[in-house]
């Protein structure tokens, strides 16, 4: 049995993103706040209310302040909602694409019609539970000095340049094209237009990366409400149907002791996707990618069989913006619309479903009938990401 | 900021699985797991082999050489818990590749920052905390 088709998206929410003091009025709000704000606007979208989500699906994600082990309990509990299917996003920023699959399978073998996937973090503005790390971060990065993602993501970055020969100008370009979209996105935290020379001479975090490579951490909530094909049709919105969906979890690319860094789980996670949609890679026409860092899109594009590997005349020659060859990033993605923890990437849904709908406003993608969302977590000793997973949605069941 | 020089850099937990690595650092050996049953290598360490799975893994001392396959120099402190090491900064961290034995994740030193590159040879050094751990680092050669 297959998910295609069986399940859309009808329904999403999201709040504005804040950094709590960045800008003027931002006011302090905790993560249930958002919760709520996040369902309220998804339930409003999709035209249903609480009241429709008894007995149905909840998918509370992990988040990394609110990683206490009954969180989907206290989720339901914030919401006011008695799920009668309760699941749960473990797989950091990949869990909001994960979910859609999860949530299709629980949809298609009839435990629900619907389920309401959610996600928010205020970093910002309270302090949260337990923040654990796993024991290979503990044990043999911490130790050393190891600063988390940015050095992480620094170590694939420098391989990159090394094996590819991509320079400042390329990665500095994914950067430009994105800025550009946030531009366009009312939704968009950060708006102002950037240039090349202006990535150029962003300070060095962790080299090579700089600071327009990274994400942007912010307060946020995030959710969207899948529906049975048949469901989805008596709604408000114009169904975003799941054609294909892919996960793949601790991929290792060469040996377990060392892999191939510049591959990712998403080659999988992308092949089973485009497999299960039987869609070709040139009517799709955007690309959300999870993006906490530049060169991470790159080689997701390259996983996903847009480009060869280390093609540095693909990336010159492509343009990315919503109205060229191959649009990505057409919300602006994480790095300029905010990182809720791992609420942020349901930005990259989110957009998929707004872009299918119609609903892209002056960032629209002209005759788009399908886009892939991807999403990525936790970064493996010594390789590329952990979690991965992918899923191709369509204007047509 | 004072307070950073008065903060703690963490430390590994010490567990059942990877004890042996931790006793060989104190000892001045870089001690690796290998499988028995099929000879991969196994880091970080585990209970059983990522490959084969067999449980039966072996702890062989390694040379202590290899080559840098990547790194980056650590300008920003990120998180409470590695404030530590804020007066370090700038600092390497790399991903070293023994030559016979898995891809470490360390430090560089005893080298200029900008001196550092992919492919650089380098051998392992033991660096005593001064709170009961040694961490194995690496150094040009």
């Amino acid at each position: 049995m297959s998910i295609r088709g069986k399940t859309a998206v009808v329904g999403i929410g999201e709040t504005p993103t804040d950094r709590l003091g960045s800008k003027p009025d931002e006011a302090r709000k905790s993560t249930a706040e958002y919760l709520a704000w996040a369902a309220r606007l998804a339930m409003e979208d999709a035209g249903l209310t609480k009241k429709d989500f008894d007995g149905q699906g909840l998918a509370a994600i992990y988040t990394t302040n609110h990683s206490q082990p009954f969180w989907p309990e206290e989720v339901a509990a914030i919401l006011g909602i008695t799920p009668g299917v309760s699941l749960a996003g473990g797989n950091g920023g990949a869990s909001s694409v994960s979910l859609l699959g999860h949530a299709a399978a629980a949809i298609s073998a009839g435990l629900c019609d619907l389920v309401l996937v959610i996600a928010a973090a205020s970093p910002f503005g309270e302090r949260g539970g337990h923040r654990g790390a796993p024991a290979d971060t503990r044990d043999y990065e911490m130790p050393f000095g190891v600063m988390g993602p940015n050095c992480k993501i620094s170590f694939v970055m420098s391989r990159y340049m090394h094996e590819s020969g991509m320079t400042e100008e390329h990665f500095g370009k994914i950067a430009v094209t994105g800025r550009y979209h946030a531009s366009l996105n009312p939704n968009a935290y950060l708006r102002k237009p950037i240039t090349i020379e202006d990535y150029k001479k962003s300070r060095l975090i962790s080299d090579p990366i700089r600071l327009l490579d990274c994400v942007l951490p912010a307060n946020g909530g995030k959710a969207y409400i899948m529906a049975s094909a048949e469901r989805a049709k008596d709604l408000r919105k114009k169904p975003a149907y799941l054609l294909g969906w892919g996960e793949c979890n601790n991929a290792s690319y060469g040996p377990r002791y060392r892999a191939n860094p510049l591959i990712t789980g998403i080659t999988q996670a992308g092949k089973r996707a485009f497999d299960m949609s039987g869609v070709a890679h040139k009517d799709i026409r955007c690309l959300n990618l999870y993006d906490d860092y530049i060169p991470i899109v790159m080689i997701q594009i390259e996983d996903l069989g847009f480009s060869g590997r280390n093609d540095k005349a693909f990336f010159e020659k492509t343009d990315f913006t919503f109205k060229g060859d191959l649009p990505i990033q057409t919300s602006g993605g994480m790095i300029n619309c905010g990182q809720p923890s791992t609420t942020g990437g349901m930005l990259h849904v989110l957009e998929t479903v707004r872009q299918i709908r119609g609903e892209g406003g002056d960032r629209q993608v002209p005759n788009i009938k399908f886009g892939i969302s991807t999403g990525v977590g936790a970064v493996n000793y010594g390789k590329n990401f952990g979690c991965t997973a992918a899923a191709i949605l369509g204007s047509e069941a | 900021m004072a307070d950073d020089k008065l903060a703690k850099k963490p430390l590994p937990e010490i567990t059942p699985v990877n004890q042996p690595f931790w006793d060989g650092a104190k000892a001045g050996k870089l001690m690796m797991q290998k499988c028995q049953d099929c000879g991969t290598w196994v880091f970080c360490p585990r209970p059983v082999c990522g490959d084969c799975a067999s449980d039966r893994l072996d702890w062989v001392q390694v040379g202590g050489k290899g080559k840098i396959f990547c790194f980056t120099v650590v300008r920003e402190v990120v998180g409470q818990a590695l404030r530590g090491f804020a007066p370090d900064i700038p600092y390497v961290t790399a991903w070293v590749d023994l030559d016979d034995g898995p891809r470490f994740c360390s430090n560089v030193i005893g080298c200029p920052i900008e001196k550092v590159h992919i492919d650089m040879p380098v051998e392992v050094v033991f660096e005593d905390s001064g709170d009961g751990v040694t961490l194995p680092k690496f150094k040009p050669c």
